[in-house]
């Protein structure tokens, strides 16, 4: 059996999307100096309710449109937690993760009445969502590396209280990203609608959590991420057919293999943000 | 507008009445500045007198509880930075605000770059960059990363980051603190150019010999409050102190010649360290401090100074060499089993090593000791009252001006973090006392206080491993001074035997003598 061709490596960009599409959002967040574990929930806000607008206005656009502002408002939810009200990053994103999980078996049961599962909706050619993404992963190099907006991101980040002093609003740069991220979410839950044609609760699968790795391993900048969540794609692409051959227990893990093994390399060699999770206290009385 | 019409061109700035109040504070009790074109004012005062407040809120980092502020004559509400460095006012803060990791050149344009439609324009910004360093003698390299730098280049990074900015106003906080000594000269030049260019300067200083040197005017702060504004043509070093105390300073410090036994208590042989980008900073360095000895230092800031010291205290592994507590090997020990040998490491960083700023005073006086009783009970219980009654105790007992003992660190004063730094340390009754720069932002009073303090443990027998930029510190204190240069230690002298050129030189890099 031919397992290598360039069909694969297609294949691959295909699974590597939604991926890529979080991983960029993780990457503006934490660049600002926000963590958000959310973005697996977003993603599946992202879904469900493109699912939900496909199902009720048969237009995939409008849908595409209502992904996207879910995750602008979980972002912008997010946002408000970590930074005005001082929430721990991690437990603030873990709630939203929570919550949505619960939603989606709520939500497909009132529209649907299948728990879980949404019947096959109006979808756009996923393609469309492919090369958006690959125009959004070189966009987001050159905003980040050579444009004032990315250069104040990255200060931001690394030392809020310079920001201040530089005369940059610390609180809205991370608020206004934190909604950045939450649109790029709600495109990665859009996507895997398009791509399957259906909504099911499962189909974030634990990609948000591997889109936060992917930007870890490529080091907070956005091709290298991108590079990286294509590599899981690969894996995942190759695992299928290698369902043939080996037990699919085990060949379905092998992605999740891999990122642990990657990660465990690159942990701790990346340049995280310094100001990263910390809340800046904007001296004022 | 010329050279000319800006000199002439008056009062720049006008403060009236500025109240700042803090819970529990009052920071600023009503004060009036006037600061002119083409002046240098110095602003004066103890710690906590309110003068980085002051400043802060010209600056748009806090809003005055009340009073007015004018700028060329109209008044204008300052709400963030932002408004500040459009009206033209810089500062260049007591800690400084750059990004270790990105270059001199983003650094120094973020919040205000050139740009070419949304692109940074990377050329002009250079050319600017350079452009701006000619005129005022002020040399860095645009490429380089900021953690790169010496202190020195950072400040310069600062100064000409407000000025790219186009700051006609520029507050300089306590900017030689910092600076070694070999470097305020060149420093003093810049600041005559930038006066001649018409520029506004407000110079916070703790030493009045450089308030003296540059400044036009000072205005002095005592506790929130306004003392009064001097010419320095008619002031003096003396006169200036008691304004700022309320009496009259005697600069002289008590130091009796108590005789060593020639115990060693700290020896150091053939230590070796690098440094965070692991380029060797220390190289085989031995030395010897004896019981009542205080044991100086010199050198120009980064030459493994932080290393050597970090290494001896167990914060950095050594790469080679031992280090002896009392005769007993303890490289490589935790700083918890250091302390417990006896040994302390008073911190020239005192925001990354000395203080935990969110904690309060409290929590801070015990770090290190929170496991010991009465601050602990049993091994997970703590004892607040405990803590509270001890610190209460050693801020009354180090004179830390502090409205409360819950008051968070970062609410305080830079000397006043520094005492609560040194109560600590020192109230655990040390055999060895490793101090870096302990003086560093301390006013004239709180000089004293340390100098009698490390005196005062040298006499109760403690052996004071002092390292300082300070030649008139290492002068006053150390019994010997060894010089510290590219990582290696030279010469070692007597002072009185020797004079400050002659370290100065080897500070250098001079030739190496053996007297
Ligand atoms: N953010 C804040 N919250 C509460 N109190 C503060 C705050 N900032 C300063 N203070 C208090 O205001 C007073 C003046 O502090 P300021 O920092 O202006 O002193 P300073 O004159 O600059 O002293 P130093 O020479 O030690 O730097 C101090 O008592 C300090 O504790
Ligand atoms: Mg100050």
């Amino acid at each position: 059996m031919d397992v290598l061709s360039l069909d694969l490596l297609v294949v691959a960009l295909r699974l590597a999307t939604p991926v890529a599409f979080v991983a960029l959002g993780e990457l503006f967040s934490e660049r600002a100096g926000i963590i958000n574990i959310g973005v697996e929930g977003s993603a599946l806000a992202g879904a469900l309710i493109a699912g939900i607008v496909a199902h009720y206005s048969g237009s995939a656009w409008l849908a595409l449109a209502a992904a996207v502002g879910i995750g602008m408002l979980l972002g912008f939810i997010h946002a408000i937690w970590c930074v005005y009200l001082r929430a721990n990053h991690v437990v603030a994103g873990a709630a939203v993760n929570i919550l949505v999980a619960g939603l989606a078996l709520f939500l497909t049961v009132l529209v649907w009445d299948w728990r879980g599962r949404s019947a096959s909706v109006v979808s756009l050619d996923p393609w469309i969502l492919v090369w958006l993404l690959l125009v959004l992963v070189v966009v987001a190099q050159v905003f980040l590396f050579r444009t004032r907006w990315g250069l104040r991101l990255r200060v931001v980040g690394e030392h809020p209280q310079a920001a201040d002093t530089a005369g940059i609003n610390v609180y809205r740069t991370r608020v206004a990203y934190s909604v950045l991220t939450g649109a790029l979410c709600g495109l990665a839950g859009a996507f895997l609608v398009n791509n399957l044609g259906r909504f099911t609760a499962g189909m974030v699968g634990g990609r948000g959590f591997i889109g936060i790795a992917a930007m870890v391993v490529g080091n907070y900048k956005p091709i290298p991420a991108f590079l990286a969540a294509y590599l899981f794609g690969f894996v995942d692409a190759l695992q299928m057919r290698l369902q043939d051959v080996i037990p699919s227990e085990i060949s379905m893990m092998l992605p999740y293999v891999l990122t642990v093994i990657v990660l465990a390399g690159f942990l701790g060699k990346a340049n995280v943000p310094a100001a990263l999770g910390k809340p800046y206290i904007k001296e004022q009385g | 507008m010329n050279e000319r019409e800006r000199s002439v061109r008056g009062e720049a700035v006008r403060m009236e009445g500025i109240v700042k109040r803090f819970p529990g504070v009052t920071a600023n009790a009503g004060i009036d500045l006037s600061l002119n074109y083409g002046e240098v004012h110095g602003l004066l005062g103890e710690n906590g007198a309110g003068k980085t407040v002051l400043m802060s809120v010209l600056y748009g980092l806090y809003r005055p509880s009340e009073g007015q502020i004018y700028l060329e004559g109209n008044p204008v509400s300052i709400d963030s930075p932002a408004v500040a460095i459009r009206a033209g006012i810089g500062m260049v803060h007591q800690h400084f605000m750059l990004v270790p990791r990105l270059t001199v050149a983003d650094n120094m344009v973020v919040g205000w770059e050139t740009s070419r439609g949304p692109f940074l324009d990377r050329k002009r910004i250079r050319k600017r960059i350079k452009e701006l360093s000619e005129q005022y003698g002020l040399e860095v390299d645009p490429d380089s990363a900021v953690e790169e730098l010496s202190v020195g280049e950072q400040q310069r990074v600062e100064i000409l980051k407000a000025l790219y900015r186009g700051a006609e106003v520029l507050i300089l906080d306590e900017p030689t603190a910092t600076l070694p000594e070999q470097e305020v000269e060149a420093f003093f030049t810049t600041i005559r150019a930038m006066r001649d260019e018409g520029k506004a300067m407000v110079f916070i200083t703790h030493k009045l010999r450089e308030a003296l040197t540059i400044c036009d005017r000072v205005t002095v702060l005592r506790k929130g409050e306004k003392v009064g504004t001097v010419p320095t043509t008619d002031a003096t070093e003396a006169q200036l102190a008691e304004m700022m105390v309320g009496r009259e300073v005697v600069f002289e410090v008590q130091r009796d010649r108590v005789a060593s036994e020639g115990r060693p208590l700290l020896q150091v042989e053939g230590l070796s360290a690098v440094d965070d980008r692991n380029v060797p900073a220390v190289e085989g360095v031995d030395l010897t401090v004896h019981d009542h000895e205080i044991l100086g230092v010199a050198g120009v800031q980064g030459n493994g100074q932080t290393e050597l010291v970090e290494a001896i205290c167990g914060l950095r592994s050594a790469v080679q060499g031992h280090v002896m507590l009392n005769g007993e090997a303890v490289t490589g020990s935790s700083p918890r089993k250091m302390a417990e040998a006896g040994l302390v490491h008073i911190p020239e960083d005192r925001h990354r090593r000395g203080l935990v700023l969110n904690f309060s005073v409290a929590e801070n006086a015990i770090l290190g000791r929170q496991y010991e009783a009465p601050f602990a009970i049993g091994h997970v219980g703590q004892s607040k009252r405990a803590i509270a009654g001890y610190a209460r105790e050693l801020v009354e007992r180090f004179s830390v001006v502090v409205p409360g003992v819950r008051t968070p660190a970062r609410a305080l004063s830079g000397g006043n973090q520094q005492r609560v730094i040194l109560a600590r340390e020192l109230d655990r009754k040390p055999k060895v006392i490793v101090a870096a720069q302990p003086t560093r932002g301390l006013d004239v009073a709180g000089i004293e206080f340390v100098w009698e303090q490390l005196l005062a443990m040298r006499r109760e027998g403690a052996g004071i491993l002092l390292v300082s930029m300070d030649l008139d510190e290492l002068m006053t204190l150390a019994d010997r001074l060894v010089v510290m240069y590219q990582g290696k230690l030279v010469g070692e002298h007597r002072p009185g035997e020797t004079d400050k050129q002659q370290i100065g030189l080897l500070m250098l890099g001079g030739a190496v003598e053996t007297s």
